[in-house]
Parts: C-alpha cells; sequence; structure tokens
C-alpha cells in the first residue's frame, strides 16, 4: 500500500485535485489544500524534502512582483468603466444604420462592433452586456428570431477573448513564458479568421432563413448622408483613439502591454468624461469590482503555485511529460488530445483556473514536441473561447441572461448559442492545421525573448538561491 | 454566542476598509502606471525644450528628479498591487467572490452549502493561511534587519512590500474564523447569511 502510494504519488495528486475541486470550497483554498496535503504525504516518504515547501515564500514574491500580472485589474478596469460610458451605444447605433437596408445588417453590426469593443479592451463582461442592452431590444423589435439574436451578441461579445489586447493573451504569454507582444501579433490572423466566419454564418443565414433576419424597414432608418456620417464618427474616433492608446503602443514598443492597459483604462474614463456619463459611483463601483475580481484571481494564482509546486516535486511533470508526449501521432496527436481536453475542463472550470493549473501542465510537454509556443497559446486561447460560450456555464450566456427582456426563455439563449460554438470549434481545427495563420503576424527578425517562465524552481537541487529581485524587461 | 457574532462584526468592518483601500488602490495604481509611461516617452522632448525656454526650468527640474526616482515609481506600481491582493482578498472572501467549481455545489441546498464552507474553512482555508505566514513572517522579518533596499537604482525599500505578506494572510485567517463564526450559526439558525452564493462576474 504504501509502496503504491508512494510510486503513484503524481497521478494520486491530481485524483485529489479534481475531488477537492469539485467539493466546491472556493478554488483557491481548495488547490493550496491539495498541495499541503500531498506535501505532507510527500515529505513522509521522503519523496520531497522537509523545508520543501520553503519555496513558496519565492513562488509568492514572484506572483506579487510579476508586472505582467499588474495587466489584470488594469484591462478589468478599463472594461468595467467601458461598459457604462455610452461608447458602445453610440458605434452600434451608427454602424447598425449604415449596414441596416441589408439583409442581416443588425448582425454585421453586432460583430462589428464586438470586434472594435474586442480592440479596445480585453474582458468579454464589458462586451457582452454593452451590447447586449443596445441591441438585443432593437433586434426583436425588427423581427430577427430571437435565437440568432441572443447567439450573435453572445459570440460577438466573446471575439474580446481572442483579439488584442486581450487579458487573456496576457495571462497566457506569462504562464507560457513568451512574450505578449508576440502573442499579440499571433492572434492577429486568428481573430481576422474568426470575424470572417461569422460573417460568413450570417451571410449563409440570411440566404437559408431569411425571415430570421430582415432588413431594417425603411421608417427604421432615421439617418443618412452627413448625419448618418457624423454620427458614426463620433463613435468610431474615440474607438480608434483608444485602440492606438492601448494597441499601438504596445506594438510600437513604446508601452509594456500593462501600461498600455493603465493608459487604456485612463483613456476610457476621459471617454466617460467626454460622454458625460463619469460620475463617482460609476467609478467606484468599477474600482470595486476590479480590486475583488483581481483579488480573486491572484488567489487562484497563489493555490495554483502551491499545488503545481508539490505537483512537480512528487514527479507530476515527469509523469505528465511521458504521458503526453507519448500519445500516439505526434504533434497532432497531441493538439487534438490536448484541446478536447481543454474543451471539455473548460465546462468546469473558468478561464483562470485553466490557464494557471492546466497550461503550466501542458506546456513544457508542448515544448519538447517542438510546438512552437505562441501558436500553442493562441490556439488554447481560441479553444477557451467557447468556454464562454457553452450552455449551460458559459458566462457570456449568464451576461445575457442577466439582460434580456424576460419574455427571451433560457433555452433560445442556449440553443442560439450552439451554431456559433461550432463556428468557434471550425476556427481551432483551421488553427491546427494552417498554423501560418498564427505565425505570419509574428516578426521573426526580432530574437526569441530568452527569459523562460521566470518562476520554475529547480526542484533537482534543495532550494536554489533564486534571484527574484527583478524579472527581465519584457516588451 | 452573541459575543462571537460581535466577534465578527468587528472582522467584518476591519477588513471592510481594507477593502476600501484596496480598491482605491485601482485607480491610484492605474494613473501612477499610465503617468510612468507617458513621462518616460515624453521625457526626452521636454528636456531639449527645457534646455531653449528658461520658464520651463522648473519643469525640466522636476523630470530629473522623477529620473532620479523612476525605479521608485515603477517599484510602486506593484507595491500597489501587492496592496490590491492581500487587503482586498480578505473582503473578497467576506462577500463571498472567490470563484468555486460550482458543479456540485450550485446543486445542493443551502444547508449543505453552509457544511461545505464550514468544513472548507477548517480543513483548507485555515491550514493554509497559517502555513503561509509560517513562511513569509521570518522573511519579512530578516528584511526589516537587514533594511534591505530595491537591487534598482532608486527603487523602494523592500519590507513593506514583505509586510503586507504575512499581514495579508493574517486577515483572511480571521475573516475565515469570522466565516466560520457565522456559518455556525447560520446552522443553529441565529443568524442569516449576508451574501449567498452566484456566479461571479468576470
Amino acid at each position: 500500500m504504501i509502496h503504491f502510494v508512494r510510486d503513484n504519488m503524481a497521478p494520486l495528486m491530481f485524483a485529489g485535485l479534481v475531488v477537492f475541486m469539485l467539493i466546491g470550497y472556493p478554488a483557491a483554498f481548495s488547490l493550496a489544500a491539495v498541495g499541503l496535503f500531498f506535501a505532507f504525504f510527500g515529505i513522509q516518504y521522503g519523496l520531497i524534502g522537509s523545508d520543501f515547501l520553503g519555496n513558496l515564500t519565492y513562488q509568492l514574491y514572484g506572483i506579487i512582483s510579476n508586472d505582467l500580472l499588474l495587466a489584470i485589474p488594469f484591462f478589468t478596469f478599463m472594461g468595467a468603466i467601458l461598459e457604462r460610458c455610452g461608447l458602445a451605444e453610440d458605434l452600434l447605433d451608427s454602424i447598425g444604420q449604415l449596414f441596416g437596408p441589408v439583409r442581416g445588417g443588425l448582425s454585421y453590426a453586432v460583430i462589428f462592433v464586438g470586434a472594435i469593443l474586442g480592440a479596445i479592451t480585453g474582458t468579454v463582461a464589458a462586451s457582452v452586456i454593452a451590447m447586449g442592452v443596445i441591441s438585443v431590444p432593437v433586434m426583436m423589435k425588427y423581427g430577427y428570431s430571437t435565437r440568432h439574436t441572443m447567439g450573435v451578441i453572445a459570440a460577438s461579445g466573446t471575439i474580446t477573448q481572442l483579439i488584442p489586447p486581450s487579458l487573456v493573451l496576457v495571462v497566457l504569454a506569462d504562464q507560457l513564458g513568451r512574450s505578449v507582444g508576440d502573442m499579440y501579433a499571433g492572434a492577429i490572423g486568428p481573430s481576422i479568421i474568426q470575424v470572417a466566419l461569422f460573417c460568413a454564418w450570417v451571410a449563409i443565414v440570411s440566404v437559408v432563413w431569411p425571415k430570421d433576419v430582415p432588413a431594417l424597414p425603411l421608417e427604421a432608418r432615421t439617418l443618412s448622408g452627413w448625419p448618418l456620417l457624423r454620427k458614426s464618427m463620433r463613435g468610431i474616433i474615440p474607438s480608434l483613439g483608444l485602440i492606438f492608446l492601448v494597441l499601438g503602443t504596445i506594438f510600437l514598443g513604446l508601452a509594456t502591454p500593462t501600461e498600455a492597459g493603465a493608459m487604456g483604462a485612463v483613456g476610457s474614463l476621459a471617454l466617460a468624461a467626454f460622454n458625460r456619463t463619469l460620475t463617482r459611483p460609476l467609478v467606484y463601483q468599477g474600482m470595486a469590482t476590479t480590486m475583488r475580481i483581481t483579488a480573486m484571481v491572484v488567489y487562484i494564482l497563489i493555490g495554483a503555485r502551491t499545488f503545481s509546486l508539490v505537483f512537480q516535486g512528487v514527479g507530476g511533470k515527469v509523469w505528465i511529460e511521458t504521458m503526453l508526449t507519448s500519445l500516439p501521432g505526434g504533434t497532432v496527436g497531441f493538439l487534438v488530445f490536448v484541446n478536447i481536453f481543454v474543451f471539455v475542463i473548460a465546462f468546469f472550470l473558468d478561464f483562470f483556473e485553466i490557464a494557471f493549473i492546466i497550461i503550466p501542465l501542458l506546456a513544457p510537454a508542448a515544448d519538447k514536441l517542438g510546438i512552437d509556443l505562441i501558436w500553442f497559446g493562441v490556439l488554447i486561447c481560441a479553444n477557451i473561447q467557447t468556454s464562454f460560450m457553452h450552455p449551460p456555464f458559459g458566462f457570456a450566456l449568464f451576461y445575457l441572461r442577466s439582460i434580456a427582456p424576460p419574455s427571451v426563455k433560457t433555452s433560445d439563449i442556449y440553443w442560439g448559442a450552439i451554431p456559433w460554438v461550432f463556428l468557434q470549434v471550425i476556427l481551432v481545427v483551421i488553427l491546427i492545421f494552417w498554423p501560418q495563420s498564427v505565425t505570419y503576424w509574428i516578426d521573426h527578425t526580432k530574437s526569441v525573448n530568452p527569459d523562460l517562465k521566470i518562476d520554475i524552481p529547480q526542484l533537482d537541487s534543495p532550494l536554489p538561491p533564486l534571484d527574484f529581485s527583478d524579472p527581465p524587461a519584457r516588451k | 454566542m452573541d459575543a462571537l457574532l460581535r466577534f465578527t462584526r468587528a472582522i467584518d468592518s476591519m477588513n471592510e476598509r481594507f477593502g476600501v483601500i484596496a480598491t482605491w488602490l485601482v485607480l491610484l495604481a492605474c494613473l501612477l502606471s499610465a503617468g510612468n509611461a507617458a513621462v518616460r516617452y515624453g521625457i526626452n522632448e521636454f528636456l531639449v525644450l527645457g534646455q531653449d525656454f528658461a520658464f520651463l526650468h522648473a519643469l525640466t527640474t522636476g523630470i530629473g528628479w522623477y529620473g532620479n526616482h523612476a525605479n521608485a515609481f515603477l517599484e510602486a506600481q506593484w507595491y500597489m498591487f501587492t496592496g490590491m491582493v492581500l487587503l482586498g482578498g480578505p473582503y473578497t472572501l467576506k462577500v463571498n467572490e472567490h470563484v468555486r467549481v460550482d458543479l456540485f455545489y450550485g446543486m445542493v441546498s443551502e444547508r449543505t452549502r453552509t457544511w461545505i464552507d464550514l468544513i472548507g474553512t477548517i480543513l483548507f482555508l485555515l491550514p493554509i493561511c497559517v502555513i503561509l505566514i509560517y513562511f513569509t513572517w521570518p522573511w519579512f522579518l530578516e528584511s526589516w534587519r537587514i533594511g534591505e533596499q530595491s537591487s534598482n537604482a532608486g527603487g523602494l525599500t523592500r519590507w513593506p512590500v514583505k509586510l503586507l505578506l504575512p499581514v495579508g494572510f493574517a486577515l483572511m485567517a480571521l475573516q475565515g474564523v469570522s466565516e466560520l463564526i457565522k456559518r455556525c450559526a447560520a446552522l443553529t439558525g441565529r443568524y442569516r447569511l449576508e451574501y449567498a452564493y452566484e456566479k461571479p462576474l468576470q
């Protein structure tokens, strides 16, 4: 029995992770508890030294002094302000009028506005809520089918995940030890493909089920000519300004992603002031939400680090690596397996839990197989995007439920989402078999960022003197 | 039991205050970080201009001073981040917004949930807080004893941020005790839980 436990510590610990998490106590503490529990056995059986947990202090210090993680509060704050500042209203109203005469025009408008909002902010909630509040009543009024309306809004809201400056990509870059700039560059191609896929689907719907997506009737097109153009500009110019402030400064190398997030947040405050929606309660609410989300996410990271420290200590890394690298089918087999795994696990875990727990387990194996980690990260990002959409646990669907009128049935929201989940799966398949769609946009003249994951402790030797003074500068 | 509930109210209001501090740190960190980026980018233009215009002298002096302390400002960003997380974490626990895997939790009755929270606090939250305090406290003491400075020129003193770690976990442990008492009181019908579990926004 003792031999069995000692020899299979890593698999047992993984099983323990599943059991502890399923109990339903906050994930941060469950994760840490799995770590502690198995550290106790590990020390008992001599798998790890008795002072092993002392490594935790370095892990903690690595978390709090990590510049990239600072992007989490900044982008969240920006999203919280944008959600309520009236930018989405302006955009949807004008672009809706612009595309209105076409069949499915409002759907295209939602997709484009989703993409624009996605290029400004990095959080899904902001897009889905802002667009849902405005578009649902309009689309229903002009005879769009409920299911299509729900699907297109939820899906367009989640594009934010993939389009730079996505928060998901920042966190994935950190976990994979790659530069955020490259990660963003890699996501450009897939974002374009995704928008194209969505538009293609709307076009198909408008041919096959024209009644679902009627063109706007003449009396609904209140604006035309100059006034319409002016109104469009009112929405588009500030958006372009914000996009430059955030994305432009990153790509030009003027600011780190973290600073760009901060500038974006300040920019959205300015925009809210310009729109006369900047009030003290709005700002305070935004700050409070941001603080709670940041604390929650970083606590999960603390728990995840405790878990993975011990997991690696008892040989989990080797176990996972041999298991994953010996999958049949080589690289493609690995990718297919990993994507199906992430797709399924995304039903139960939210994005941050996947990024902090699952990704560190997968990344070394991917690296060993010679897979470009940028490509891998973007792929995982596109995949995780579905987790916001799949019924019944997708966050985007929750947001939509919370703002949709009571006449909309929950089952309509679920059924409406399904075609769009398929579109996202198609995107993942395209990315697997056509890696150039990701790598094409990455500037290969730049030297590869040498600072691999800064916080893997060298577990073979006892307590190495890690230098955590300051992480090397990142782009 | 009444004395215990009074005790929880004291803890709750204390952590609420720390939560307010953490909340303001969001805005402060944001402004500081945006300011850092803006100044760093604009710094050379100003210095060149300053040579030609005497009235800009004060400004260039100011920028020179900033330049000497730039690392302090950069480090202040993540000090604030640390504050956000460690001072805000306990408040987040109080309002029940630490995310859960609610596959099972979402299906069971209110009473079972209270039991899960009760046992989870004793077996998961409190031990991990104790362990983390145990490891981080001597670390802070050492930093305090040697007056550890940042390794960057003009950086900040290190002990305050190292102090935040054990303090944050102690506050979390206290909030855990408060939640524990409230759950016990709720099970015996002497207290109504204020924050029912709902899916967090993200």
